[in-house]
This record gives C-alpha cells, structure tokens and sequence, in this order.
C-alpha cells in the first residue's frame, strides 16, 4: 500500500513503542496533509488533561486542549480523555443532561467509571467517533483526516480489539450501537489504518513484528510500517573497508556511527522480510526543524511505491 | 541469609551496587520503552553474580529475554534460570537465579486462586464469562496482580532479593497509582452500591437507580449480569481491598528500592521529577534512576586519528577520505556524550542524599543476548 493511501483515511492510528518518534510522524503527517489542503485533526490519548504531551510540544504547546481547537493552519488538535467521552456518551445514552450529570454525581458510578472493565477505553472510544461524526456543513466533514496518536502497544490492541469483546458481551443497548457505529469505520479499509512506526534497531523490529502479528488478530486494517530515524552512510564501501580493521582495534568515539548504517539496513531487510505489509524509511534528522524536514520526507515517501516482498 | 535482615548500619545506601548486594526488594519503575525489563534482568544477574538468591518477575517479557535466560514464559511458579547459564554467567552455588515471566491474565488466575476459600469457588469465577473477558482488561489489575505475586514470593522466603519489572505503561508512575484505583473501585461502600440485595432502605433504592442507569446505558442484559458479577466478586475485592493497602505499607518498608528507569529523551528530566516526589508522597523508598541508553560513557572514549593506525605514513586515499569522515561523526558523538552527561549531572543533583543516579551504555545490538546482559549486571555492580 502507498503512503499516499494514507492522506486519503478517515482514522489514521500511529502506533508503536515508546521512544521511537511517533509523536513527532503524527506531527509531521499532519503538516503532510496541511500541504495537500486536508484538514485533520491530531489526538492523543490522555489520562490526566494536566499530563504533559510530546505530541503538543511540536505544535508549541505543553499540552493538547480538551475541546477540539486550530493548533495550526488546517490542523485541528484534541486530547482524547476517557471521562470527556464518558460523559458525552452518558448524555446520549440517557437522552438527558440532567440525568447525565446526576449519574456522573454517583460516587459508585465515578468509581466504577475510573477502574471498571474497558469502560477508560470506551470514553476514548466514543468521543473519536464524535469527531469521526462531526460535520462542516451538510456535505463537508469537519475533520477528513483523524491522526491518532496511540500511546502504547497495549493500548493500541485493547481499543481496537474493544468492539469486538464489548459485543460479546453486550450485543443490545445504547453502547453496542455506538460501538457498531465505530467498527464501520475502524474494520473499513477504505476508511482506517493502523500505521506502526519503529526503529531500525534490533528490539524494536522484534516489538514491530509482533505488533503487526496484534494487529492482523484485530479487526482493523494495517496500513504499513514507517521506519524512523533511519541513519545517513557517509562512507563508501572502499572507505569502510578501510576502517574496518582500525575499528575493530580501537574503541573510538565515531565507531557507533560507522556500525549503525550497517545494523540499520540488516534490521530493515529483516523487517521487510517479516513482514507482508509495505515499508517506508525516514531518514535520521536534527532536531532542529524536525517536523518540516520531516514532512518533506514523507512527501517524498509518498510519492514512491514500497518495495514489497517478492 | 540477606545481609540486609541484620542492620548494622541504619545509613541509607545510595549506589546501585550495594543495593543490589543488601535490599530484599527492588521495584523497576519506567516508562514503556526504555528497557526497563533489560534492567531488572541485569540487576538480577548482577545480585547472583554476588552470592545472593535472586528471583526476577517480569510481566509481558520479551520473548529473547525469557530465550536468553532460558526459561519458559508462563510457567506456574517460578522456575530457575539452567545450570549451565548460570554457571556460564558466573553464579555458584548458593547463589541462584530463578525467573517468573508472566502475562497478567495468568497472574490475575493464580490471584483468584489462592483469594478464593474453595477450589469449587474458583473454578466457578474462573469460568465466569465476564471475568473471562475483562480480567486482563480492569485498569489497575495488572500492577496490582504483580505486586500479589511480589508481595507473596518475598514472604515465602526462599529469596534474598526479588527484583520486580513493572508492566508496561505510558507513565512510570501508572504502577505507583493504578492498585489506588483498583481498589477505590472495589472500596466496599462502592461495590454495595452494586450488589443487588442490601440491608437499608436507602442503599436499595440507591442501587435501584444505579441499576436503572447501568440498564439504560448498557442494555438490560448486560446490566443484570453485571450486578450479579460483583456479586460474585464482592468477597474477593473485599480481601484485595485490604492486600492494596498491606501492599502499600510492605513496599515502604527499609529492605526495599524503588529504582526509575529512563532513557535520555526531553521529557526524562520532568519525569524524574514527578515520580520523585510521588514516591515521597505515598511514602515509598525511592532510591535511584537508571539512564539507559545514554552516550554519557563515552566521552571517556579517544577520538580517532590516523596516527593511530599502522603504517599511516602508507594510508591509501579511501583510508584517509573514511578517517575524516569518522572524525566528524566522533564529533558529533562527543556533543552527544556531553550532553547525557550533562543530564546525569542534574540527574545525580535531583537524586540527593537517599538516593543515586547512574548511566548505562546504549547497547547497539539489541540488548537481551547473555553477553550483553553481563555487561550491564558488571557496570551495574560496580556502580
């Protein structure tokens, strides 16, 4: 699957382990789609609205804001935080504010709320699907691209596992509704895709493959894997064949850089063969300027068809 | 025996190197990512490599760790690390290491289990389906379960040292608060609310309403059997509600080290923070961080020449081209070192007196191979 097919998704997920730059892709998808004129909406999952967040951080900010706000020129942001949605879903469930507000005043059902089986995911999940559900006008989306920055590999499974286990459990009522109305868009290849972004090292290949091994058990749709922080190789062959020996004598500062290219493209070629799905590289960048220098790599990206395994 | 059952000195230690040789418990704390479980894994190997009996309990492992170490993932108790890698990392007799990798669920079983009176009992809220599907799925339940099955094998006594990997989360301190939320949720004055039969008046028509709410937000049928699940569990949260706070008061005791492990990223310094004086809250022995990955190290390293090459006078063109190149990649390694190092400074600074903080080498290769752990288990005892 191009990366191109990316741009066109309702629901984007950014997944992967801690540490390898999803924020900082999720960052730089959304200024991708900024240059392609498509409004998106970037979200993180959220447990406390006073947590810090790297993903707000590149849009200058310490934090994303509660309710939906323009962090940039056609780049909406939002923290998506289990109890905003719990309260949302209670208001429709119960077709009464009041009412809402009454049952989230019971300190057994707040305690309930906070701790109880899945129903932190399903806040979350139910207030992505508002913003999936949000419209302009009558016949424009407010939000054509959703860019979800899932914050970690067992989260990423539990959301979008949850459907499917909250049906069995509860095939009738309010909440299998709502949770049949998100699986049309979460199971839709035309309309979500979970990428996973890693490392070319060695542990996080290992983690990628066995989250890509998750995902395919879920319901949604994978749409690839993007490999950040890809080193540069300023040598040419006969000059690490030069090196070579030198290296393997003296522990010098510069030797880490001189392995790392070549670890690199062994992590990536296991990767592709362990994998169905595309593969994307995105260089090694300075920090300064990331986002932009990044984005640019990805357009770059974009426009290439995956070498996929024969 | 631990040295640590017979005080002599009531001096806190501050260097992870005595730690591990004195303290009976030690809690990695960290953030998913940051090779958290490479640590306590080589914080194990460390402590056995000194004489000591060491069990290390890890949750949701990397398969090539539990390959590394040699052990299965999943076993019902814990299981000791084969002799012949014990004896290849250099742990002799007394000393051992043994090894518990587990996913929660099968935690979350054995904590039914031994919570339950009867094995009838058990059996029949194993087999409950709504403990089948949400089990693993209750927020708290897996660092509570985890600290079960710590708080258990650390009363049995067959170890001097049980080192802890904590699960998985965003946050480091997900572990210190997610059993508070376990068992708020399970307070006995909650749960009441939920149970279909109640003494008072008051309480039965309370939990008429929440019935009515629960009905209307997640159908009749699911609400029902609901009611009846915590009917069910109320005996059990009874007994876990007083384990949290038990548990609570163990881990604050003199014997343990709550370590944070974290790598060199901007948000490790306000991490560290945070964590700090959360441990001081709730009155837990914070007692070091762990910089993983961190090219501090390496300023000690020599930046490259050609003079230190053989023959240099000789140096064909691709050797001097390659050498210029490496020497502005050493470079750019340097400022790298100095910056981690300057952030093991402020490190050591916050840590204070109780407390310590130490560096660890980026490990390249993936760090879960034998050779590589020993590496860490000897920077780490000499720390």
């Amino acid at each position: 699957m191009p990366l191109d097919s990316l741009f066109k998704k309702r629901v984007v997920l950014i997944t992967g382990k801690g540490g390898v730059g999803r924020s900082a892709v999720t960052a730089a998808l959304a200024h991708s789609a900024q240059r392609r004129g498509v409004r998106s909406l970037v979200c993180e999952i959220g447990d406390d609205p006073k947590d810090y967040s790297p993903l707000a951080r590149y849009f200058g900010r310490d934090r994303l804001p509660i309710h939906c706000e323009e962090l940039d020129t056609d780049i909406f942001g939002v923290v998506l935080l289990a109890r905003t949605g719990q309260e949302l879903f209670l208001r429709t469930a119960l077709h009464s504010a009041t009412l809402a507000r009454a049952a989230l005043g019971s300190d057994a059902l707040r305690r309930l709320l906070s701790a109880g089986p899945s129903f932190r995911e399903m806040g979350v999940f139910f207030q992505l699907l508002g913003y999936l559900r949000k419209m302009r006008s009558e016949h424009e989306l407010e939000h054509p691209l959703i860019l979800v920055d899932m914050p970690a590999t067992g989260h990423t499974l539990s959301l979008t596992g949850l459907p499917d286990v909250l049906l069995r459990l509860m095939p009738r009522g309010p909440i299998a509704t709502a949770l049949r109305e998100g699986q049309s868009y979460l199971n839709d290849p035309e309309r979500a895709a979970a990428w996973v972004v890693t490392l070319p090292e060695t542990l996080p290949v290992s983690e990628a493959l066995e989250l890509l091994d998750g995902l395919t058990s879920t319901a949604i749709p994978v749409g690839g894997v993007l490999v950040n922080r890809v080193p540069i190789d300023p040598f040419t062959s006969a000059e690490r064949a030069a090196l070579r020996p030198f290296l393997t004598e003296h522990d010098v500062l510069g030797g880490e850089g001189f392995r790392r290219p070549e670890l690199a493209s062994r992590e990536i070629a296991r990767l592709r063969a362990g994998t169905r799905y595309a593969v994307f590289s995105l260089p090694e960048l300075p920090h300064d300027g990331l986002i932009m220098a990044l984005s640019e790599e990805i357009e770059r990206a974009r426009r290439v068809r995956p070498s996929m395994r024969p | 025996m631990s040295k640590s059952t017979a005080p002599k000195s009531r001096r806190d230690v501050t260097r992870v190197g005595d730690l591990l040789r004195q303290k009976r418990i030690i809690v990695c704390c960290g953030a998913g990512g940051v090779g958290k479980t490479t640590t306590a894994a080589a914080l194990s190997l460390a402590a056995a490599r000194a004489g000591r009996r060491v069990l290390v309990l890890t949750i949701d492992p990397s398969k090539r760790l539990a390959e590394t170490l040699g052990v299965s993932r999943n076993p019902p108790e814990p299981v000791a690390v084969p002799k012949e890698r014990q004896a290849l990392a250099g742990i002799s007799a007394p000393a051992t290491l043994d090894a518990w990798m587990l996913d929660h669920k099968l935690v979350a079983d054995s904590a039914v289990r031994r919570l339950v009176k009867s094995p009838e009992e058990a059996e029949r809220v194993l087999g409950n389906r709504l403990y089948q599907q949400i089990s693993s799925m209750v927020a708290g339940m897996h660092e509570y379960t985890a600290m079960e099955a710590l708080h258990r094998l650390v009363i049995a006594g067959h170890y001097d040292l049980v080192v802890l990997d904590t699960p998985p989360s965003r946050h480091a301190l997900d572990f210190l608060e997610a059993p508070r939320r376990l068992s708020r949720l399970i307070d006995t004055r909650a749960i009441s609310a939920f149970m279909p039969r109640s003494d008072s008046l008051v309480a039965r028509a309370a939990s008429k309403v929440i019935e009515r709410v629960l009905g209307a937000v997640f159908g009749d049928e699911f609400a029902s059997e609901f009611v009846a699940f915590v009917a069910m569990f109320a005996g059990i949260f009874q007994a876990l509600s007083v384990d949290v706070n038990t548990m609570r008061a163990f881990l604050s005791g003199p014997d343990v080290a709550f370590l944070l492990v974290s790598s060199p990223a901007p948000t490790t310094l306000a991490e560290a923070h945070f964590f700090q004086d959360k441990t001081r809250e709730l009155g837990l022995p914070f007692r070091g961080f762990v910089l993983n990955r961190s090219r501090a190290l390496n300023v000690q390293k020599p930046l490259p020449d050609l003079s230190m090459v053989d023959g240099s006078a000789g140096a064909t063109v691709a050797l001097r081209r390659g050498m210029e190149k490496l020497q502005a990649m050493a470079k750019l390694e340097l400022e790298w070192a100095d910056r981690d190092l300057a952030l093991l400074r402020d490190l050591e600074t916050r840590a204070g007196e109780n407390a310590t903080a130490i560096a660890l080498p980026e490990l390249a290769q993936g760090a879960d191979d034998m050779g590589t752990l020993l590496t860490v288990a000897n920077v780490l005892a000499a720390s």
